[in-house]
């Protein structure tokens, strides 16, 4: 191997790995073949903090059996891992509007992280054109994460809590 | 379809009171009450409404999405509008602030408050809380500063209008309108809406948290969402509290 094949070898890789980043990748993997017997066969990868994140209150549940689970599904497909709007527990925004996490200004909020809820308690509002609708639970389950600030504008489809 | 009326003495609320009929409901129903004890606008502010004045909800499950039924606010106030053109003979005292607002020679004569409950699947239900200033409105310094000055009916015309009599004017136009728009959809409301609108072509301030947006009225689009044409370009608001 030369030096300047090397030096290209490792430019690329770097480039490689700068892709990752950039496309906020886990994993790459590619091979090259130069010729007979002259392939270069490079697997980038890292450990995603967000996979850490979504891993964290799986393993903080009530059941732990669930993080296999979990942990699984985020390997083949890290993307759909992470957006929690694909997660099964992902409580839908019905409207564009304005989330409010409690019933009144400095009130209690409906909910919390960690707390159980029953199918149908409402979880939060969302305002649209000075409309307060009210956000059932879709069903009973802990609540795991909550997704959106107090106050903050939300659009049709946007998850707004995990319930599970 | 008939609307059901219930005329309650004393209620904590016409809102609260139409939350726990609602899953019994077998058509929409209007619930007065010459007494509230514990009124309430939105977020939590207190509504006062001394006796004579107009305290009622419309409560019914409508069948369209949460977005759809959300369009009840300008449903809601043009048929308030109409009942108060009804009632004083004067349609230019009157006039729509975005998004359901009906202000009186400019004041503060009334306030509606649309609560509903559900999710992607549609809603359980919905409640039109209307309170109006028939006989009186709070004091100047009983409101946040910034806010629309209270007006009463009484004190702007003279002319004493019960309660009772007040509702035999909203709840025809309420029907009129509601029948628009479940068979036209939101084009005429928006249409009739923009007719009455306050302030339109002229600058007006769209406050929502902490951004403040400053802007010729351009229109309502057809989302009920306010267009203002500001030096950056239009801008399309979907929530925010409007100062003139």
């Amino acid at each position: 191997m030369t030096k300047k094949s090397h030096d290209n070898d490792v430019a690329f890789i770097q480039a490689l790995a700068e892709l990752l980043q950039e496309n906020d990748l886990t994993e790459l993997e590619v091979m090259r073949e130069y010729g007979e017997n002259n392939a270069l066969n490079v697997r980038v990868s890292r450990a995603k903090e967000v996979v850490a994140q979504v891993a964290a209150p799986v393993a903080a549940a009530p059941v732990p059996a669930a993080a296999p689970v979990a942990a699984a599904a985020a390997a083949p497909a890290p993307e759909a891992a992470e957006d929690p709007a694909n997660h099964p527990g992902a409580v839908p925004s019905p409207m564009v509007g304005t989330a409010y996490l409690q019933p009144e200004p400095g009130a209690p909020s409906f909910v919390k992280v960690g707390d159980q809820v029953s199918e149908g308690q409402t979880v939060l509002i969302i305002e649209a054109m000075k409309t307060m609708n009210q956000i059932p639970a879709p069903h009973s389950g802990t609540v795991k994460r909550i997704l959106v600030e107090d106050g903050a504008p939300v659009e049709f489809g946007a998850p707004l809590m995990i319930v599970e | 379809m008939g609307t059901g009326r219930r005329v309650l003495a004393s209620v904590e609320s016409t809102n609260a009171e139409a939350a726990r009929i609602a899953p019994t409901l077998i058509g929409p129903e209007w619930i007065l009450a010459h007494e509230q004890t514990a009124g309430r606008g939105r977020r939590g502010r207190a509504w006062v409404g001394p006796p004579g004045n107009f305290m009622a909800t419309l409560v019914m499950r409508p069948t369209e999405p949460p977005a759809q039924v959300a369009l009840r606010s300008f449903v809601a106030s043009l048929a308030l509008f109409d009942a108060f053109v009804a009632a004083t003979g004067r349609a230019q005292s009157f006039a729509l602030k975005w998004p359901n607002d009906v202000l009186m020679n400019g004041g503060k004569v009334a306030g509606i408050l649309l609560e509903s409950a559900g999710s992607g699947g549609g809603v359980s239900h919905i409640a039109i809380g209307i309170g109006v200033n028939l006989v009186a409105a709070p004091p100047r310094d009983q409101v946040e500063p910034g806010a629309v000055t209270p007006v009463s009916l009484m004190d702007e015309t003279g002319a004493r209008v019960t309660p009772e009599e007040f509702l035999c004017l909203l709840a025809p136009a309420y029907a009129r309108w509601e029948q628009s728009f479940t068979t036209y959809g939101f084009a005429p409301i928006r249409e009739a809406w923009l007719a009455r609108a306050a302030r339109l072509g002229e600058t007006i301030t769209a406050r929502a948290g902490t951004t403040e947006t400053q802007g010729v009225f351009e229109t309502v689009d057809e989302e009920g969402n306010l267009v203002l044409s500001t030096p950056k370009g239009r801008q399309v608001i979907p929530a925010a509290d409007i100062f003139f």
